[in-house]
């Protein structure tokens, strides 16, 4: 495998974001594949912001550690940047604008491209000079120019022929200024991809599921759900800005009561106030799906950085027990298919399931095949329209599995109150009147193990759901949920190239844990935990359910996401 | 006054009367307000004549809050403050149903108010009832938003020293489009009200004096009765949202000795529904899941 990472960095409001999508998506019609990783601070001009986004001929799991092209579009690129560059870096910059006498020209292949100059040239609008920095780029990759100027006649042609043949002629500028040159010769394989990030793949999943409802209050990283919403709404779907994330759980179980797949979203802080509301779902058997994004906490945190702390919080989240599911996935392809997933299980079980991103499987931009949508199914569980029995309808009627027939407003003879207190199987709450008569006692018995028996329930119905997934022998394993499985798996795949035996064990479907399952992949196997928190949190969850202690931590809590390069160079460390 | 719609008068026989009565008897105390309210809310459902399959009841949690168990409806007695989100939801994912809230002062003016506001400001087509007991039943007689200056309460053993809150002014004030109180003690009345905030197209308040027997001995059936006087029969044009501002005041300002019940303000604005661009193909509940094609429609933006 080749790969070749560009960092394009500037301030806020110098397009950054905007050039690496470009870039994302030049390589996806091309036949590459790219991961792309945004650093951006919670301003919105100034500061300094970074896209960057690696190319590569095969799969690609993170955005790796270093830089080998830097487009530097102010003077804080090079000194904020310049760490970061790996060895023979080239550095695309204007030197009407850019000095870079604080590097050692020895080390460093420098290009200077006349951005600005050339920009005003072609099109008047200094804007262009990223176009410019671009082709450039893509010359020092190898990527011909033809694929990016086909990207740009599909994206602006809405715009105009003029725009369209100024955006060409500045790219063929960049991509033919002296001094560039093709340094890597990276070949795609001819197959156009999809280039989207998690928290796109998700709304797409949810949406081909048929998800008809998303509610939630602005909170990053979660808010481009609700963007995806908003812009799809002419697609059949209903947004719904709320006042607060109190309001969008109450209004997701409202409309999932009344019969409409719902979703609602937020991070850590949002979920803070949702936690009540997932308490209701869990008692009145509501389907909802929750998506939690995690960013780095605690209280505001650091809102655009990442971290994977919630796990312990939204597992325990809300006073009592009640069954829900708590899910994690792994890759932006995952994000579609476990959304898509997930209103079957919510409406299978009729309880709550949280879906657990991060600010880095939310936001970054990953080349993707086409998902199965054959594979999407949708089972709405116990959906009734009659009871057989005379008499009210008994929509929490004590079952063996612990999930009762549920009917819907509108339908005739099967009306019902669906009670926050404790109740009985038509619903009549024993709470107020009657709590502690004998009789409402053995109800609240009956109800509390009708409800929790559906984690057994689905453990058992679900096999080989809830269980650790193993990736390679190894001698060593790295262990872990969620996002950080993709990097480790790199990880991996860098220690074994040096000729280390590691292995992968990783988690997505969390909540219930197959006990069983779990002891057996890990039993006997030296393990190294792999998390974004300080604590351990997973470790914490695998010694809970199997009794099995992993001592051997990488942890991260710096907002940073992980690479490979980083995980694989902390466990050699670990392995010896 | 006419309760009984004149069909229903003429031809008893043509529309069977339905029973929204689901044999649950109410936890109020005896003598409770919340009784009148019960009343009314039958009266008004059965004059009404929608199918009892059609009506969902969301509560929050109260004494007050209990009100959807004695109903055949479909009901959700949700949480704390919480019915108008739980109530908005159930409508817009199908706007084929008559969703009525039904919950206390403390739980709609005092931990639920920030969602009053803005499901007024929406329009969403909900009637929602709030009994007024000036003071928390539930929890056994802690001061509400509502209690007046003075009132001695759990809470406030010495006297409250804080202005109560004025229902009808922040929901004329939020854009809600049908503005009235009624008083327990007179549910004939209320049943007028509730009935009109039913057939209303948007948000439709009804503030309701219901006294709490048990807790509150300020704001009693008597201490209403001497106070409250019906807004048809001063000529008030509820038509006009100054007015119904003015009256609004009226009782602060005449130091609680007039206090007006009846309709403040009705105005017709689009509702949320109606605005709704999704809703144009009908309800949610009702629209399929998309096909194939159209989720590879969806996908080709990111190519
Ligand atoms: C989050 C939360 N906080 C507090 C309570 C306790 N609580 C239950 S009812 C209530 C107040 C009830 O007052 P009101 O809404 O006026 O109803 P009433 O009983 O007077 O009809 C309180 C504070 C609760 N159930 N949930
Ligand atoms: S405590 Fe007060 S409000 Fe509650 S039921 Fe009794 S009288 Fe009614
Ligand atoms: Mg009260």
């Amino acid at each position: 495998m080749t790969s070749v990472s560009i960092r394009i960095a500037g301030a806020n409001g110098d397009g950054v974001e905007s050039s690496g999508a470009l870039l994302m998506k030049v390589a996806a019609r091309n036949g590459l594949h790219a991961f792309g990783y945004r650093g951006y601070q919670s301003i919105i001009r100034g500061g300094h912001v970074w896209y960057q986004i690696r190319i590569s001929d095969s799969k690609l799991r993170s955005h790796g550690e270093g830089i080998d092209i830097l487009i530097a579009l102010n003077q804080d690129a090079i000194t904020n940047q310049k760490s970061h560059l790996n060895s023979n870096a080239v550095i695309i910059y204007d030197p009407s604008k850019v000095k870079v006498n604080e590097l050692d020209a020895a080390k460093f292949k420098l290009a200077a491209v006349p951005l600005l100059d050339i920009a005003i040239e072609v099109s008047g609008d200094p804007i262009m000079r990223n176009v410019v920095a671009l082709g450039s780029a893509l010359r020092f990759v190898g990527v011909d120019i033809a694929a990016f100027n086909d990207v740009l006649k599909k994206m602006f042609s809405r715009k105009g022929d003029k725009v369209v043949e100024s955006n060409v002629k500045a790219a063929e500028r960049g991509y033919n200024c002296a001094g560039v040159s093709t340094l890597y010769g990276i070949k795609g394989d001819g197959k156009q991809r999809y280039a989207m990030d998690g928290n796109t793949a998700l709304s797409i999943g949810a949406y081909a599921s048929g998800c008809k409802f998303y509610a939630a209050y602005p909170m990053t990283p979660a808010s481009s759900i609700l963007h995806w919403f908003a812009s799809h709404e002419d697609k059949g779907v209903m947004p719904k800005q709320t006042e607060d994330e109190i309001a969008a759980i109450n209004m997701t179980i409202g409309a999932a009561s009344a019969g409409a797949r719902a979703m609602c979203g937020t991070s850590g802080g949002g979920f803070s106030l949702m936690v009540e509301g997932l308490g209701l779902a869990g008692m009145v058997e509501a389907p909802i799906v929750v998506v939690e994004s995690q960013r780095s906490g605690p209280s505001t945190g650091l809102p655009t950085k990442t971290e994977q702390a919630d796990l312990l919080f939204v597992m325990h989240a809300s006073q009592g027990e009640f069954p829900r599911i708590v899910v994690a996935p792994r890759s932006v392809e995952e994000s579609f298919v476990i959304a898509s997933n997930a209103f079957n299980l919510a409406e299978r079980y009729q309880c709550p399931v949280v879906m657990m991103m991060d600010l880095f499987l939310s936001e970054h931009v990953e080349t993707i095949d086409q998902p199965n949508l054959d594979a999407v199914t949708i089972d709405r569980g116990k959906i009734v329209t009659e009871q057989k029995e005379q008499g009210r309808f008994k929509r929490y009627l004590i079952t063996d599995d612990g999930v009762s027939p549920r009917s819907l407003p509108g339908t005739k003879g099967l009306e019902f109150v669906a009670g926050s207190d404790e109740h009985d199987e038509v619903g009549d709450l024993v709470s107020d009147a009657f709590s502690g008569i004998d009789w409402a006692v053995d109800v609240r018995n009956k109800m509390h193990s009708k409800r929790m028996r559906k984690m057994e329930t689905m453990l058992r119905n679900e096999k080989g759901m809830f269980v650790p997934h193993i990736d390679a022998d190894g001698d060593y394993y790295l262990v872990t949920f969620g996002s950080t499985a993709g990097v480790a798996m790199e990880a991996v795949e860098i220690l074994r190239s040096k000729g280390r035996r590691a292995g992968l064990i990783s988690f997505n479907y969390i909540m219930p844990l197959d006990e069983e399952a779990t002891r057996k992949a890990l039993e006997g196997k030296k393990l190294i935990n792999v998390e974004g928190n300080y604590t351990g949190q997973l470790a914490q969850v695998i010694r809970l359910n199997t009794g099995i202690k992993i001592d051997s931590h990488i942890l991260r809590y710096d907002g940073e996401a992980f690479t490979g390069e980083w995980i694989a160079s902390e466990a050699m460390k670990i392995m010896g | 006054m006419m309760i009984m719609s004149d069909a229903q008068n003429a031809n008893p026989a043509a529309k069977p009367r339905q029973v929204f009565t689901s044999g649950v008897k109410p936890i109020f105390c005896p003598g409770c307000g919340d009784f009148g309210v019960l009343a009314g809310l039958q009266k008004a459902l059965q004059e009404l004549g929608i199918e009892k399959e059609r009506v969902v009841i969301v509560s929050g949690i109260g004494c007050s809050s209990s009100m959807p168990h004695p109903f055949s409806t479909y009901g959700v007695h949700s949480l704390h403050g919480r019915l108008l989100p739980v109530a908005a939801g159930v409508k817009l994912a199908n706007n084929d149903l008559t969703v009525i809230g039904t919950g206390g002062d403390g739980d709609g003016y005092g931990i639920g108010v920030g969602h009053l506001i803005h499901t007024a400001r929406r329009n969403i087509d909900l009637t929602y009832i709030i009994m007024n007991n000036e003071i928390y039943g539930l929890t056994t007689g802690q001061a509400s938003p509502t209690s007046l200056v003075g009132a001695k309460t759990k809470t406030t053993p010495f006297g409250s020293i804080e202005t109560p809150e004025n229902p009808t002014g922040i929901a004329l004030a939020a854009g809600a489009t049908y503005v009235a109180r009624a008083f327990s003690g007179d549910p004939m009345h209320m049943a007028q009200l509730i009935k009109g905030g039913i057939e209303h197209k948007g948000f439709a308040i009804i503030d309701v004096f219901s006294p709490c027997v048990t807790f509150n001995d300020l704001n009693t059936f008597d201490w209403f009765r001497k106070r409250v006087y019906k807004l048809e029969q001063v000529g008030h044009d509820s038509t006009s949202i100054s007015a119904a501002m003015e009256r609004s005041l009226e009782a602060e300002k005449t130091n609680w000795d007039k206090i007006p019940i009846g309709l403040f303000y009705k105005v017709d604005r689009p509702t949320y529904s109606d605005l709704d661009m999704t809703l144009k193909n009908g309800p949610l509940v009702k629209q399929p899941a998309p096909s194939k094609q159209q989720v590879l429609d969806i996908l080709e933006e990111y190519k």
